[in-house]
């Protein structure tokens, strides 16, 4: 009797090891990276849709550090397979101080917008600087920077606001988005993509167009949250992408419900994109671009989060986002500043 | 793995942090014991009596949300323990290794950012928006052609100066609404520029402005709420503080049949705080479930309804239409205002900022520090008050805080025990000043305990001063009862004009009852310093 019990005990000893070993397997077969991230795609890496598919069609999973898109590629980066930034200068800086990536692709993209209120967007339309075309809101950028450097108040154009009319966007010499209105700044002051030679005399302008803002919030996404939370007094204008806002209609319908008649995105003519190349550092992250490529997620990527993905039937679905004001297509976009030209603008900002 | 690598910072952050790091390397007794607490302690409300416990570390303005809390404390079996501090005092909390708390409920999210350091705070969102704000007796509002009518910083400077109008408002460097309103008249008295700057600090014509105007205050406080519940027991003229809390005090005021505050929003210097909840992340998850539940009701519609009943805007969607009526417009509130603020200049010029409010431009304070040398004071207690007044005398140590003193400051030193020891004064923040810590590190104990004496002679002390061009304080440190001199003491002070509040922080085996009968025939406060006195000097130092 004793040696039957023991028997089974066996027997179920050798099952449960067995069964153990089968789940630690599978857990085994999901790979875990590790990469630096801009700040804005953590809503889409924490997507439990996301990390579905990575898992369960791929084997992968996308552990991630929070950093700014140029600060990543200077981090240290012991034990990171990938860099997530978002914009192409974070790839060419890497290019030039690193060297050539295992593998890079922009994932997907969203244009720089800027965001403000109905009221304040009717008041510019009046003075000719925001039209709108079925729904769609353009601001005229190099008409509002001259606004801006003249010192027009709000009040001259109808508004009970306190102060001059300013853009406030991120610190520039830390944030993407920030960053890119600088280089969207140079560009538009320039008449085109602006270089280290044609740049030069405008250095001065821009930097005292950002002394206009104060202080510079450091992260796109507390901007864009003040933005929303504290009434058209706080920000009348902030720079930002055009993904916040569609990803936050999304994630919070019931409280876009009760602003939704508000809150006006303002797209530049022209425009820059932020495009989110994924720069992997070794053979492992490589296949996280194709799986980060895979169709589903590119669906995510567009419905829930609110990046453009350029792939065919995917983005066109604007029925996705109604009544928010989304361009269909975004084509008056011009190219930011080269790597070099970025630097010298952000170090003449950074000088004291 | 760290997963947030990128330090958010704030506004006026740079600042608080580099004085965060150094008072870090002081001691810090205070820091977690707050278990130890008592019931009767008035920075701590235990709401609820669940077996689950969700402890907040929040700042005062939010005691009038008790209520709602407790609601919700009782439904879902909880126990929430909201400690009060200053905004000041949260950060270096949050700078600490050892936080007591689950999570952070600051005035402004500028503390809470410039606190977190470790990278513990998670799921922050702003649980409303409160405009600072002045609130002036409606008469004299009235009086002063300001009902009804768009006021500037300037129509009140020019107040001021006239001799009709005097303020109550808390320390800019030790409180947010303080420092909320500081930059706001900066940023008025220097014609408005689009964001203060270095230049305007060092203009001497906006530096002589800020100083009139800041020679307007008459009472002072390091902590809103408290502000706000001096100003209704005290008879002022007028206050600075948040939207929600003029509501509060108008409330208070019309049922105690006094005249209501007509709330002024000015023009060029308004300033708006977001009041961010915020867990902290200390690798708890059933605290952080627990958390989020209670911070997804107060997000709720219900929750924000309530919270708009205590005169609070909602994030988003400001005041709905049913609430409009608490802002009442015979107040001189306005639910419909667009909130529009003064933008925040960077962290550089704000430290410069609150380093010129403490050292220059603020009213200047005449403290009388009555400091028990009893026998029982005797080993750790001198010690320990010897600390406390090297932390306030010593003037590279002050600045750490922003505490340090200015040129036009004067302070008194009283040491007693039966009997008044000495009195020594020193005019200014020099050697003068730092030698009073040298006379009081000379001191032995001995003999008995008669605060009154002591009180009584500092109080004798500053008729020699015009007290209208100071802000004037006696603060009383004691560590046991005094023989029945209350009644002797309240007679003379009453007799008296001037009303010179009497601070005090209770040692040993200090009368709570003897404090708390002092700090209501002064309109003060007792503050507790049992358990961490330097704390209490600390704090009471952003008195006045």
């Amino acid at each position: 009797m004793k040696k039957k019990l023991m028997g089974l005990i066996i027997v179920a000893a050798v099952i449960l090891t067995a069964i153990g070993a089968s789940v630690l397997k599978t857990r085994t077969a999901v790979t875990e990276l590790s990469g630096y991230v801009g700040g804005e795609k953590i809503g889409f890496l924490e997507d439990e849709d996301v990390q579905k598919v990575l898992r369960k069609k791929y084997g992968l999973s996308l552990d991630y550090s929070k950093a700014g898109s140029l600060g990543m590629v200077t981090a240290d980066k012991e034990g990171r397979d990938y860099l997530w930034p978002s914009s192409q200068t974070a790839l060419e800086l890497y290019k030039s101080e690193v060297g050539k990536p295992v593998r890079s692709d922009i994932i997907f993209s969203t244009p720089i917008v800027i965001y403000t209120h109905k009221e304040i967007a009717r008041a510019l339309e009046k003075v000719g600087i925001v039209s709108q075309k079925d729904g769609v809101y353009s601001v005229d950028l190099k008409g509002l920077i001259g606004m801006v450097e003249d010192g027009t108040s709000w009040k001259s154009i109808g508004l009970d606001l306190y102060g001059n009319i300013t853009i406030s966007s991120t610190d520039p010499t830390k944030s993407n988005s920030g960053n890119m209105y600088a280089g969207l700044l140079a560009n538009t002051l320039t008449g085109g993509v602006a270089t280290e030679t044609t740049v030069q005399p405008y250095l001065e302008e821009i930097k005292e167009i950002f002394e206009k803002s104060g202080y510079m919030e450091s992260s796109s996404a507390d901007i864009f949250n003040e933005f929303l939370k504290m009434g058209m007094g706080s920000k009348p204008l902030a720079v930002g992408y055009e993904s916040q806002l569609l990803e936050f209609t999304a994630q919070h319908p019931d409280t876009w419900e009760k602003i939704k008649d508000d809150i006006i995105m303002l797209y530049p003519t022209p425009t820059v994109w932020s495009s989110h190349v994924m720069i992997a550092l070794d053979e492992q992250a490589s296949a996280a671009i194709d799986a980060l490529e895979d169709e589903e997620i590119q669906k995510i990527a567009w419905q829930k989060h609110g990046f453009r993905t350029g792939m065919a039937g995917v983005s066109e679905d604007l029925d996705v986002f109604q009544g928010i004001g989304l361009e269909p297509t975004v084509d008056q976009v011009v190219q930011m500043p080269n790597y070099k030209t970025m630097k010298k603008i952000i170090d003449a900002l950074s000088e004291q | 793995m760290i997963k947030k690598a990128e330090k958010r910072s704030g506004r006026l952050i740079a600042v608080f942090l580099v004085m965060v790091l150094v008072i870090g390397s002081l001691s810090l007794s205070g820091c977690g014991i707050q278990n130890k607490e008592s019931k009767s302690d008035p920075n701590t409300s235990t709401l609820g009596s669940g077996s689950r416990t969700l402890r907040i570390l929040s700042g005062s303005e939010n005691k009038e949300l008790e209520s709602i809390l407790e609601k919700y404390a009782d439904k879902h079996g909880l126990t929430i323990v909201m400690t009060y501090k200053g905004s000041l005092d949260i950060m270096r909390a949050l700078q600490q290794e050892d936080f007591d708390y689950d999570a952070v409920w600051p005035a402004s999210s500028i503390w809470m950012n410039a606190g977190d350091t470790m990278h513990r705070i998670k799921h922050a969102e702003s649980i409303s928006i409160n405009p600072v704000v002045f609130g002036i007796r409606k008469s004299l509002a009235k009086d002063l052609g300001f009902v009804g009518k768009d006021v500037s910083i300037s129509d009140i400077l020019d107040a001021i100066m006239a001799g009709k109008l005097t303020f109550c408002m808390t320390s800019a460097t030790q409180s947010n609404s303080g420092a909320s309103a500081y930059l706001g008249f900066i940023s008025a008295l220097a014609g408005s520029p689009d964001v203060i700057s270095q230049k305007d600090l060092e203009n001497e014509e906006v530096r002589q402005k800020l100083t009139d105007l800041l020679s307007g205050i008459d009472r002072s406080s390091g902590s809103s709420d408290w502000l706000k519940d001096m100003f209704v027991a005290g008879d002022y003229d007028a206050m600075v503080n948040y939207e929600c809390l003029m509501i509060a005090a108008n409330k208070e005021l019309e049922k105690e049949g006094k005249e209501p505050l007509y709330v002024v929003y000015p023009t060029d210097g308004l300033a708006v705080v977001d009041s961010p909840l915020a867990y902290v992340d200390r690798g708890n998850d059933k605290e952080e479930k627990i958390f989020l539940d209670f911070q997804q009701y107060l997000l709720s519609d219900d929750a924000q309804d309530q919270i708009q009943k205590t005169g609070r805007r909602s994030a988003y969607v400001g005041i709905n239409e049913d609430n409009k009526d608490v802002f009442r417009s015979d107040w001189g509130l306005q639910p419909d205002k667009v909130l529009s603020s003064i933008k925040m200049p960077d962290t550089g010029v704000v430290t410069e900022a609150l380093n010129l409010y403490q050292s220059e431009l603020r009213k200047p304070s005449l403290s009388v520090y009555c400091l028990d040398f009893s026998g029982s004071m005797y080993g750790e207690g001198s010690q320990q008050l010897k600390a406390a007044m090297q932390q306030l005398l010593i003037q590279k140590i002050a600045r750490e805080n922003f505490l340090q003193a200015s040129e036009r400051d004067v302070t008194i030193v009283i040491p007693f025990s039966s009997d008044v020891m000495d009195v020594w004064k020193a005019e200014g923040n020099g050697a003068d000043l730092e030698a009073l810590y040298d006379k009081i590190d000379n001191l032995e104990t001995n003999g008995g305990t008669d605060m009154y004496a002591a009180i009584t002679e500092g109080i004798k002390q500053m008729s020699s001063y015009d007290l209208s061009q100071y802000t004037p304080a006696v603060i009383v440190m004691t560590d046991g009862a005094s023989q029945n001199g209350f009644r002797d003491f309240s007679e003379t002070y009453r007799a008296d004009r001037d009303t010179v509040p009497v601070f005090s922080i209770m040692y040993g085996d200090a009368d709570p009852k003897q404090l708390d009968q002092l700090a209501e025939l002064t309109n003060a406060r007792v503050f507790d310093g049992r358990n961490d006195l330097t704390g209490a000097f600390r704090q009471v130092r952003g008195y006045n």
